[in-house]
This record gives structure tokens, C-alpha cells and sequence, in this order.
């Protein structure tokens, strides 16, 4: 039993210098296959989730993010809808839109902000609820994950909060 | 400065290795080394290739030194020492390159580009178990806005893990060697004693971080205690919140990687706070390698748990034979037992197995990643610095 036990070991120990030997060439790309196969993903709590609509504009579009529904017990980030107007470069100085969150033909929110010449400005928007779908502060520029603007790669992010009543129906939804 | 490349007393009848045998031994490394810099060697430019052969001349060195001299703790300090020092050279270089400044942008978080580290990992477990999602604002895959993405580094670290269980902290992790380099610089600790109930303190900050990051779904660790966001990146202080969170990094950083290893000659970061060390712990269930007291040459006289820089000895492990399990198998206890009765082993085999075979066996793939990881961050740092004069 002694002889078999310390056979498995130096086999195990040889082994583990074949196993960094093989990482760069085979493991790597063997394991980090098998990691995205698994379908894992960043918390779309910071990059604001999959887009579900694009609203055409004149000029330009809005994209519409599936709403982020925190799973966490204490969540850090609260439900908040997310929209993108691309591309930021084509935009005019003044933007004013009333955006239709959930397809249900009505619009939810109406959001105005200026878009300065200068992509490193900072951003405010008016926002205004349209219903109770959102329930947004009167001015959003604060740097928050569930209330924010920013310009972000040729594009101006709006993330608004979500009423209790709204994610309580898109938790229904999904 | 002397201490960094002080010689440790040989253990009885562990006199030097012959040359050729050395070399010999040493090949295997060299043939490894020159596979992993060869890419930097092929690229066009000086400093590439002079930053690749310099790292290449130097883990070879060293290693060879390891086999000649049978000495483990002085070379691998040497390495772990100028990855410490080397790594936030190049990190905060790209960070000036990239961002013109140490703090994380807003929009970084956005667009997933902030780099991914590894003392994240335990934090994103029960999260990633439950929505298969990772609570930190990287990249799952390398992109060019952030090539230290998360499927890479967990890769990286898994396969360090299972093979060398807590070896990961003496050989692979970038933060320890800064305050492994700090204790070196005294001769002697100030502060002589240090109770060891402390070492259970990371244990109670793993489950605290770990409780608190699946409730909330953000990884509290990397928000609010880690000093080496003092010396990598850290969010922008434009709140109250951001200041605390500014002044917390500085201060742990100040305290437990600058003064007290510089008054205890520990690693008092890695002993006292550091929950991933504590979750590395677990792994050396797994690890094959181990440190072992010859009970039959043992003499208590207590060298091994006063060069023990992360209190992993005490007078009732040495009365097991066994270091424990907090051990990240650094063999400065193994070097400084003048009796030879702290060795290397590998499980499953007799203590009087030859030890010497067990931490060869130990040193190759501890080595090839060292030299794989560690080697290549050093050598990217130095690349850096050789160009501003090439």
C-alpha cells in the first residue's frame, strides 16, 4: 500500500510539471473555452445588459437595454432602464425624445440634454417620467450605476431608475 | 539591501551540487524560458528583445543557483522581489499611457475595461454559481482596451492552484513580493513577537467579503480594504465616499506592506489580511507538495517558526510534522533548519524519501510558472524602461 501511495505521488507531482508545461499550449485555451462555453458574463449591472429595441430617429437611433433587475439580496445597484442614442458624433447640440421602454406604443419617459462639441464634457439630462414606468430624479448627471449619463464610445448612455411597480413587472415577465 | 541575497545556513550533508549536474538540471528551464520569450525575441525593436534576454538570463540564473547551492528561499525572494517592484512600475506606466492618471474612469466601469485581478476571484464564486455572471466591471475575453481580461487570469490561476496550492503567494502573486522586498531591508525585526491568533484574521475577512459580495453582488474587497489599489488604480475621489475609500487603500497599504513588515520581518499583509491568501489555504488540501518536520531529527529549537515569514509554524504544527495549512511553501523554514528536519515531501511517499528529489520535483512547474506569469510581467515592466533609453 506504502509503494502504491508513493507511486501516485511522484506520478502526481511529474504530473503537475506536465500540466504548466501544457497551459500556455492546450489548458489555456481549453479551460478558457470551456469558461465561455458555460455562458458567463460580466454583471450586466455595469455594462447595462443586452439591447431588446432601436427606436430610428432623424439622424440617429435610440437603443433600448433590457432592464437591469438586480438578483442580490442587499443589491448595490437598483433596477434602472438603460438607453443609448448612437452614434454621439451625429447627434444634435439639442436632444429632446420621448422614449417607448417596454413596446407597449406609449412612451415612458421624455429625456432632454445638450450634446457639447467637446466628447470629455459632462453631460445633463432632464428627465421626466411619463407614466409609471420610471421614476427618474428631475436632473441626471450623477455618477451612478443605476442613474447616469455619460458618452461612452461614439454613444450617450441614460440610465434611469425603475418604479418598484415596473421591475415587479418585468420580473413577471421574464 | 545584504539581506535580500543573504545566505541561509545548509542543512547538514546538503553541500553544493556539481556544476555539470546543475546545468543539467537547469537545461529543462532554459528550453522553457527560451519558449516563452521567443515572441518577445522575434519582435521587431531593441527593447523587447534585450528586456526578454534579461529575464530570461535572470530565471535561469536563478534557478540554476537553487539547484547548485540546494537552497530555495534567497533565489525565489530575489525573483518574488523584483516582480514586486517591477509590477506596479509597469502597470502604473500603461495606466499613465492609456488614461493619463491612477484613477479609474467612469466610463472604464461602463465599457468593461477595467483589468481584472485575481484577489477578486473569491468573491465572484457565489455570484458567478448563481447567475453565472461576474461582479467585476472587466472583460470576459482579452480586447485591446483591456488585455488582463477575466477568462485569462482564472485560466492562469486554476491551473497554479492545483498545481502548487498556496505556492500561488510565493510565486505568483505580484503584491507579496513588494512586502517581502520591505522585510528584507532590516537585519533584524523590531517587533520580535506577534501573536499568533492573528493568522486567523484572513479567515474572518474571506467569509466577511465572501457574505457581503454575494449579498450585494459587488466585490466589497477591491472597493474598501485593498492596500494595493494605493499602487495600481483606484476609483477617482470626487465623494465623500471615494475619499474614504482613498484614505482605507493608503492606509493599509502604509501599514500592513510598508511598516509593519519593516518592524517584523513578516509578511503582515499576507499573514494578517489578505482573504485570498486565506482562500489559497484551502488549496494546499490539493497541492501534491508539501512542507514536512522530520520528527526523528527535529530538536524544537524553533528556527523554522521564527524565519517563517506568515506564522504557518507553531509549536503544535512542528509537534504534527507538519507546517500548516496556511503555508505558501516559500522553504525559508526548510533552508534555515540547520538539523534538516524541515523538508520538502510529497504526499503519499515516506517522510526519509529523499526531500531533495520532492522539491525538484516542487521548484520545475513552481519555476515554469514563475518564469511563465512572473517572468513575463517583468520582462513587459522592463521593456518599458529600456525603451527610454534605447
Amino acid at each position: 500500500m506504502r509503494r502504491l501511495t508513493a507511486f501516485l505521488g511522484y506520478t502526481i507531482a511529474a504530473l503537475t510539471t506536465a500540466a504548466t508545461l501544457v497551459t500556455p499550449f492546450l489548458l489555456f485555451n481549453l479551460f478558457g473555452g470551456i469558461l465561455v462555453r458555460t455562458g458567463i458574463r460580466v454583471d450586466p449591472a455595469y455594462g447595462g445588459g443586452d439591447s431588446v429595441r432601436v427606436l430610428p430617429r432623424d439622424g440617429y437611433r435610440i437603443v433600448v437595454h433590457r432592464a437591469y433587475l438586480p438578483v442580490a439580496p442587499l443589491p448595490s445597484v437598483r433596477p434602472y432602464a438603460q438607453m443609448a442614442w448612437a452614434p454621439a458624433s451625429a447627434l444634435p447640440a439639442h436632444v429632446e425624445d420621448d422614449v417607448d421602454l417596454d413596446g407597449d406604443g406609449r412612451p415612458d419617459l421624455r429625456a432632454a440634454f445638450d450634446v457639447p462639441r467637446d466628447p470629455a464634457a459632462r453631460l445633463v439630462a432632464d428627465v421626466r417620467a411619463l407614466g409609471n414606468t420610471v421614476r427618474p430624479p428631475r436632473r441626471v448627471s450623477h455618477q451612478d450605476l443605476g442613474t447616469l449619463i455619460a458618452r461612452v464610445n461614439d454613444r450617450v448612455l441614460l440610465r434611469v431608475p425603475l418604479t418598484r411597480e415596473a421591475a415587479a413587472r418585468e420580473r413577471g415577465r421574464r | 539591501m545584504a539581506e535580500l541575497v543573504s545566505t541561509a545556513t545548509a542543512p547538514p550533508g546538503a553541500g553544493r551540487r556539481p556544476v555539470w549536474t546543475s546545468l543539467l538540471l537547469t537545461l529543462p528551464v532554459l528550453l522553457w524560458a527560451m519558449l516563452m520569450f521567443s515572441r518577445s525575441l522575434l519582435v521587431p525593436g531593441a527593447a523587447p528583445k534585450i528586456a526578454a534576454l534579461i529575464v530570461l538570463a535572470f530565471m535561469v540564473s536563478l534557478f540554476f543557483l537553487m539547484v547548485f547551492t540546494r537552497a530555495t528561499y534567497r533565489w525565489r525572494r530575489l525573483f518574488f522581489v523584483s516582480l514586486g517592484l517591477l509590477f506596479p512600475i509597469g502597470f502604473i506606466w500603461d495606466l499613465l499611457a492609456l488614461r493619463g492618471s491612477m484613477t479609474i474612469p467612469f466610463d472604464s466601469v461602463l465599457t468593461g475595461d477595467v483589468p481584472f485581478c485575481f484577489l477578486a476571484i473569491p468573491m465572484t464564486i457565489v455570484p458567478a454559481a448563481l447567475t453565472s455572471t461576474i461582479i467585476f466591471p472587466g472583460s470576459i475575453l482579452a480586447t485591446p482596451s483591456n488585455p488582463h481580461a477575466i477568462v485569462p487570469m482564472i485560466v492562469l490561476w486554476l491551473v497554479a492552484t492545483i498545481v502548487l496550492g498556496k505556492g500561488w503567494c510565493a510565486y505568483g502573486c505580484f503584491f507579496g513580493g513588494i512586502e517581502e522586498g520591505v522585510a528584507a531591508l532590516p537585519r533584524t525585526a523590531r517587533i520580535k513577537t506577534v501573536d499568533r491568533r492573528w493568522r486567523w484574521a484572513p479567515w474572518g475577512v474571506l467569509a466577511a467579503v465572501v457574505l457581503l459580495s454575494a449579498a450585494t453582488f459587488s466585490p466589497t474587497y477591491c472597493a474598501w480594504l485593498c492596500p494595493f489599489k494605493a499602487v495600481t488604480e483606484f476609483s477617482e475621489v470626487n465623494s465623500l465616499r471615494t475619499a474614504a475609500q482613498a484614505g482605507i487603500f493608503s492606509s493599509l497599504f502604509i501599514g500592513l506592506v510598508l511598516v509593519l513588515p519593516f518592524l517584523t520581518k513578516l509578511r503582515t499583509q499576507c499573514t494578517i489580511l489578505c482573504p485570498f491568501g486565506a482562500f489559497q489555504s484551502l488549496f494546499n488540501k490539493l497541492s501534491v507538495f508539501e512542507v514536512r518536520i522530520d520528527r526523528g531529527k527535529c530538536t524544537d529549537c524553533a528556527t523554522c517558526r521564527r524565519a517563517c515569514p506568515t506564522l504557518s509554524l507553531d509549536a503544535g504544527s512542528a509537534a504534527q510534522g507538519r507546517a500548516m495549512m496556511s503555508c505558501m511553501k516559500c522553504g525559508a523554514c526548510v533552508d534555515a533548519c540547520t538539523k534538516g528536519a524541515v523538508v520538502w515531501h510529497i504526499k503519499g511517499t515516506s517522510i526519509s524519501a529523499s526531500p531533495e528529489t520532492a522539491r525538484l520535483l516542487y521548484l520545475y512547474p513552481a519555476w515554469g510558472f514563475a518564469t511563465m506569469f512572473g517572468g513575463s510581467i517583468i520582462a513587459s515592466s522592463l521593456e518599458k524602461m529600456v525603451h527610454l533609453v534605447v
